[in-house]
Parts: C-alpha cells; sequence; structure tokens
C-alpha cells in the first residue's frame, strides 16, 4: 500500500456545525489508524482551510468558557503537536481581511510544526496528490 | 409588525431579508453569523449591515471566536445573553431565525 496521503478539506466557519470540527479531529486520528497498517505503510493526511473555512482559526478562542467545548484553536494545536500539515488559503484569508499573524501556534506546547499560510495552488496540489480527498 | 431577525451563518440570503416587511427591523448576529459585523470581504462590509439601524451582535459569540469587540463595525451593539432576552421580550412582537 505504501503511503497513502488524505486531504482533509475545511470549508465551512468553525462552531456552528460539527463538520468542520470533525474535519480537525479525523485529521488527528490518522495516528491511531498507524496501528492497524502493516510494516511501511504509512498515512500522511494534510488539513487545508479554504474558503469560508478560513474564518475561526483565531487567536484567543473562548470556546471552553462560553459553550463548555474544546476551541478549534485548542483542536489545531493538538494538530499541529502531531505533526499534521495544516495549510490556510493565503488568497481567502486576503479576502476576508483576517492578518495572518492572527493564525495561531504551538509553539508554547512544544510543536515544531506551525501553520502553514500557502497560496491556493499549494492546497490544489495537497488535493490533486491525495489519494482520498474529504471536504467538510 | 416589529420584527427581530437571528441571523446565525455567514453565508447568507441578503433577498429573504429584503422580503421580510417589517415597521421596526432588529437583526441580532448570533453564532457564525458575528462574522458580518467584522468582516471586510474584498474589503467591504456586510451588505447585511445596511438593512436598519437596529444591529446587534452577540459578545459570547465574539469571544468563542477569539474576536475582539474593537474589530467589530461601528454601528453594531454588542450585548450579552441577557441583553437578547430582553430585545425578544420588550423590542420584538416577532422573531424570526434566518
Amino acid at each position: 500500500m505504501g503511503d497513502v496521503k488524505l486531504a482533509f478539506v475545511v470549508q465551512r466557519p468553525q462552531y456552528k456545525g460539527e463538520t468542520s470540527r470533525l474535519a480537525i479531529t479525523h485529521a488527528i486520528a490518522y495516528q491511531t489508524v498507524e496501528i492497524l497498517l502493516e510494516d511501511g505503510d504509512t498515512v500522511t493526511p494534510t488539513l487545508c482551510f479554504i474558503g469560508e473555512g478560513v474564518l475561526g482559526l483565531q487567536k484567543g478562542q473562548k470556546a471552553m468558557d462560553t459553550y463548555g467545548i474544546t476551541s478549534t484553536e485548542t483542536h489545531l494545536k493538538n494538530a499541529l503537536l502531531v505533526d499534521l500539515d495544516v495549510l490556510v488559503c493565503k488568497e481567502d484569508l486576503e479576502k476576508y481581511g483576517i492578518p495572518e499573524d492572527s493564525i495561531p501556534d504551538a509553539e508554547e506546547m512544544g510543536a515544531d510544526k506551525t501553520i502553514r499560510v500557502v497560496p491556493f495552488s499549494e492546497i490544489q496540489k495537497a488535493i490533486e496528490d491525495a489519494k482520498h480527498v474529504l471536504f467538510f | 409588525m416589529k420584527l427581530g431577525v437571528f441571523v446565525s451563518d455567514y453565508t447568507i440570503t441578503v433577498d429573504t431579508l429584503d422580503r421580510l416587511k417589517a415597521e421596526k427591523l432588529g437583526i441580532i448576529l448570533v453564532a457564525n453569523g458575528v462574522y458580518h459585523a467584522t468582516i471586510k470581504e474584498n474589503g467591504k462590509t456586510s451588505p447585511l449591515l445596511d438593512k436598519t439601524p437596529n444591529l446587534y451582535v452577540l459578545s459570547e459569540d465574539l469571544q468563542t471566536r477569539g474576536i475582539a469587540e474593537s474589530d467589530v463595525d461601528k454601528r453594531v451593539k454588542v450585548v450579552n445573553y441577557g441583553d437578547v432576552v430582553d430585545l425578544i421580550f420588550n423590542e420584538y412582537e416577532k422573531t424570526a431565525w434566518l
């Protein structure tokens, strides 16, 4: 089987529905899948945020205080901690006037990975390279 | 009729709002509707904000999303849950959810 690439593409804003959150938790779950694979087989997910999916990625979310649920920000930090590739569409951030420095990182938690703001062409390549593409 | 309309999504058909006739229209932005009060898509504020001077946004839903009150358009009043209850009971005869 070799390496199977997955692309999780979030195109809806966070919180109102469960679907965009599920994209992050499903992508994180790739680590548990690996125990079921044969030696040498791997799964490599990429988490992509495009369109309205780029809304709701800001730092300082208080979802635990207001809704009693884990925030998208925390989920993203957990994704970075497990070395997930997280891509955010640069053109869509610009479209909505969201500054790149409002996107969180997980440096304080010891993550080496950071969320990468990239042109849509790079996200398109991740989609084209993936065997399975899941839109949320 | 005094109509209070809750908007809970960012994507919305403004046409629907245009069809709702009210002598007094209030728009209460909640959940992902709060982005209407804060996002300038392609540099332009949401057309929703031009529909009425009675605009409200729920502070708890701003905080959830990490949005500062200072980012809210000046035309929109920031309210809490208690204020929303007061709006429903005191200001509007009927409410609708879009």
